[in-house]
């Protein structure tokens, strides 16, 4: 697999075993007939697989068939020969095998968690170990987490890692010292010596915006004379400040963050972090290295002793940037180039120019751990930095940034991707917050409010700040009204979705001290990840899923991945197509079709909430037309969204919903349990997660031995395979395990089986190919971020302009309309049985009982006639 | 007049079939008899050359897709 995945090489190795079983389909169907020569199969088609066969082979085979045979059978013997020592050798450069026998044990190493490997940069820890945990913490701190399945994780450090590490005050020494205490060989050199030529950059220096100036502050002077004689950076340097300013360092205890049992008992946690203090010495085992089991004591025992070291010679020098965003990029981009990254840092506590916003968590508002850790990496040294904090879905992002902006308490700016979310978000912060509900205002297409009073919330989308077509006059004021404050916070709401040309307009357009940009998964096809780094900072934390999952904060997830063949007169047509409409019939695959209409059966039958999913809005159609069930895609009209929908939350009716990549984030459905995906965006790992995250925040996941569902349908034999592993790798590197179904048991005694005769699917592949190119790929969505930023408003202006007047041949009556036809529906739509029952008006209903009772005193007359005669 | 002619018996994937049934319309000159989805009738002489061929096609059909087409951008 091309180097495009810069992750993991565990994942590389399980994504190659699944292409080879993909690519060479099953044993079975290769040995055909009864010859005993040809059975080398596996050795020979991976290897030929790997670099292809040689062109010598190539040009036997094809010249002289008859020949071939024997040529296979000599080839054989040879990649059998050497087969093995081939196949060896490729796996251990495919898994990363790499030899540390030339380090030495440590003596006592059974009971050290951590192998390090200088050449790769690579960290193994071994999971199983007692001191795992402690050391766990450690490494998220420092390295990159690149795969965490059950027993053996694996971290790379790498200067953006380190960089974070330092980011949240540790330094480099620590770094080392720890390391070397987890690690079950010495340390190696190089390990050693690029943590520390890392830290020597890394970390340095400050940008810091002090009663609305920008700083660059060092504590080290000699860096920050360099760059005053840089040219670029002193052009944009304020001139009358060119000397550089030094004073003592302020050094004050971590914030406290509201909400956190710290917050009850300050005085407390003084305490037990003396205790750690005393208890722990740098040169100590890793047993006794701190009594405290959250990380951060540890981490703070670390930084308290360098603090204790070196007090005396604690000064801060900065000098101070011009303040428009051009000059300022430009200064932290040179400072890049000159090998000293900015961190960017906020003083909100002693902020006195910019108006403290009252507001605080609800008593009844309790952080999680892990929320809480992610949040003392924010706020580590009483001032608050900007960076990324990464959490599953369903984890409680949104409750990290309220209490984010309830630690800063100034005007906080909150940006998100959809108007949905926007509503959501504002609920929240009235939902875990005393904020008055004036101070919180939304700001969208609909609405525009202003806060009344000095400083408050604003709630906004990327899209509406980030507009360059005119604006409304409301929406111009309301900009302005924004560009010309300070923001002590911006909250950046799915920060990966979001292209960083948009980010620099934001950070260019509005003023804040800090930035936090929250996401479920830091990762993207294409490599814009790193940019984020520079534009929001670096990652803060990141949570462990399983972890959070065996502690119940999310549901616990089955996956499975659920092989359909493709029938016969399918995979003719699909050997034909060259095109994308491949991707049509792999997903409209009678036999695909089959086991969804199982599985949906199935878990209706356990009391299951199900959506399924399906990228391409044909094959969604025709899959809940067919098995009757509701959907929605991004045509269906917002009311016939919101019946539906809240009839899956509430009511019996609706047990199961097809959903289009609409649904694929920000749509909250805790009541969903079973999520079955039939078409997806090719090898997208970001959309198999975000589409997790729809079950991971089940309601029920608290019921003992509760499981969600999560099946991927995949038609066996197709690109659909190689898509399906590619897919997978960022969950399974968070520990997620896919089982393979190859059959489904019992699906053939499925009362009212759809396609079973030969003669349907026949039909069914005929409507497919008749299908224009608009069905093939997956479906485009304006309003969304992910797709909707390139939309090409231009070519949407030329299609208008081309409409014009249309020439058709026909007859003056069909003007007048149907002709004399009448139309039934067939197949329809079920989504169209939702309708509310109609109230009619008080009056009307008085004239209908009015009605009913004269028509009962007629009757009654009448039976008195009859009876009198 | 009724004509015998030997072949051998196939047990395949679908999918398989679909590959030998592709390779067989260039020229007709493989496949006796369609049995049903799973079988086939393949001339006797033929089986050998068939394998070739298939293990060719097999190489061909499991193509990688592009690189492009795992971008985010739908």
């Amino acid at each position: 697999m091309p180097p495009k995945r810069k992750a993991t090489v565990s994942a590389r190795g399980v994504g190659s075993a699944k292409r080879l079983a993909s690519g060479t389909a099953t044993p079975r169907s290769r040995s055909i007939g009864s010859s005993d020569e040809y059975t080398e199969d596996g050795e020979y088609g991976n290897g030929s697989e790997a670099d292809g066969p040689p062109p010598a082979e190539e040009r036997r085979r094809v010249s002289n068939i008859q020949k071939a045979v024997k040529a296979m059978s000599v080839e054989n013997l040879k990649s059998r020969g050497k087969g093995p020592t081939k196949s060896k050798h490729e796996a251990t450069a495919s898994i990363g095998f790499s030899n540390l026998s030339y380090l030495d044990l440590k003596p006592d190493h059974e009971k050290r968690p951590l192998w390090v490997d200088a050449k790769t940069d690579k960290i193994i820890l071994e999971n199983f170990s007692p001191f795992a945990s402690r050391a766990k913490d450690f490494l998220t701190t420092i390295a990159e987490p690149l795969s965490r399945p059950a027993y053996l994780h694996e971290y790379r450090l790498t200067s953006n890692s380190l960089y974070a590490a330092i980011s949240v005050g540790l330094e480099a020494e620590d770094i080392v010292d720890t390391l070397d205490k987890f690690s079950k060989t010495p340390l190696p050199e190089e390990t050693r010596n690029f943590i520390m030529n890392s830290s020597k950059a890394y970390g340095k220096l400050k940008k810091v915006l002090k009663n609305s100036k920008y700083y660059l502050e060092t504590p080290e002077n000699s860096i920050l004379q360099e760059l005053v004689q840089d040219a670029v950076i002193s052009a944009h340097l304020v001139s009358s400040s060119k000397d550089i300013i030094t004073e003592k360092a302020v050094k004050k205890g971590p914030a406290v963050i509201p909400g956190t049992r710290e917050a009850a008992g300050l005085i407390q946690q003084v305490d037990r972090q003396n205790n750690a203090q005393s208890d722990g010495g740098p040169s100590g085992h890793a047993n006794d290295a701190g009594a405290g089991k959250d990380d951060e004591m540890f981490l703070a025992t670390l930084r308290e002793e360098d603090d204790d070291e070196d007090e005396d010679q604690k000064h801060i020098h900065s000098v101070e940037i011009l303040r428009d965003s051009a000059s300022l990029e430009r200064v932290i981009e040179r400072c890049w180039e000159m090998g000293y990254p900015v961190l960017e840092e906020y003083d909100h506590e002693n902020d006195e120019k910019n108006a403290t916003l009252d507001i605080n968590t609800t008593s009844k508002t309790r952080l999680r751990d892990y929320q809480e850790t992610s949040l003392r990496k924010m706020f580590g040294n009483s001032r608050a930095r900007s960076g990324m904090i990464v959490l599953p879905c369903g984890a409680g992002k949104t409750l990290v940034g309220v209490a984010a902006a309830c630690t800063i308490k100034k005007g906080t700016l909150v940006l998100c991707t959809s108007s949905m979310s926007v509503v959501q978000w504002r609920q929240e912060f009235l939902k875990w917050s005393n904020i008055d509900p004036d101070d919180i205002a939304i700001f969208t297409a609909e609405s525009k409010q202003k806060f009344s009073r000095s400083t408050g919330i604003i709630v906004s989308t990327y899209s509406m700040v980030t507009q360059t077509r005119s604006r409304s006059y409301d929406a111009q004021k309301m900009m302005d009204f924004m560009t010309e404050r300070e923001w002590g916070l911006m909250i950046l709401d799915e920060v990966h979705v979001v292209p960083a040309s948009i980010f620099r307009k934001v950070t260019g357009q509005l003023y804040t001290h800090c930035k936090l940009g929250l996401t479920a998964t830091l990762l993207r096809e294409d490599d814009k990840i790193s940019d984020l780094n520079l534009l929001v900072g670096p990652k803060l934390y990141e949570a462990n899923w399983m972890e959070l999952s065996q502690q119940g904060h999310i549901a616990t997830v089955q996956c499975a991945e659920v092989w359909c063949p493709m029938t016969t007169e399918f995979y003719q047509e699909y050997l034909r197509e060259k095109s994308r409409k491949r991707g049509l019939l792999y997903v409209m695959n009678p036999r695909k079709f089959q086991a969804c209409q199982f599985l949906i059966d199935y878990h209706e039958k356990r009391g299951d909430k199900t959506i399924v999913f399906s990228d391409n809005v044909y094959a969604l159609q025709s899959y809940a037309k067919k098995l009757k069930k509701f959907f929605i895609y991004g045509g269906t009209g917002q009311v016939e969204r919101m019946r539906v929908l809240e009839n899956f939350q509430h009511s019996e009716v609706v047990n199961t919903i097809f959903l289009s990549k609409i649904g694929d984030t920000s749509l909250d459905l805790p009541e969903a349990t079973c999520l079955i995906q039939i078409s997806s965006h090719y090898g997208s790992r970001r959309q198999e997660a975000q589409r997790l995250g729809r079950i991971l925040r089940a309601k029920r996941r608290n019921d003992e031995g509760f499981n969600a569902f999560f099946y991927s349908l995949v038609s066996k034999d197709t690109q659909e395979m190689y898509y399906s592993a590619k897919r997978q790798a960022f969950l399974v590197d968070q520990g997620y395990a896919f089982k393979v179904i190859s059959h489904l048991n019992g699906i053939e005694n499925l009362p009212g089986l759809a396609y079973s005769t030969a003669a349907e699917r026949r039909e069914l592949l005929q409507d497919v190919m008749l299908q224009n190119e608009e069905s093939w790929g997956v479906e485009q969505i304006q309003d969304d971020l992910f797709s909707g930023r390139s939309a090409h408003p231009k070519g949407k202006v030329t299609a208008l302009a081309k409409k014009g007047p249309k020439r058709t041949a026909g007859m003056l009556s069909d003007l007048s309309g149907a002709q004399d036809m009448a139309y039934i529906e067939y197949n329809k739509s079920r989504n169209k049985e939702l309708k509310v029952q109609t109230k009619h008006n008080p009056l009307f209903r008085k004239i209908e009982r009015d009605r009913e009772k004269r028509k009962a005193a007629r009757l009654e007359q009448l039976k008195e006639v009859r009876s009198m005669r | 007049m009724p004509k015998a002619s030997k072949g051998v018996l196939v047990e395949c994937d679908p999918a398989i079939k679909a590959i030998i049934l592709k390779i067989d319309q260039e020229k007709n000159e493989y496949i006796v008899e369609d049995l049903d989805d799973t079988h086939l009738m393949v001339k006797d002489s033929k089986v050998q050359a068939l394998k070739a061929k298939l293990d060719e096609e097999l190489k061909n059909a499991v193509s990688y897709p592009d690189e492009d087409d795992d971008s985010d951008r739908g």
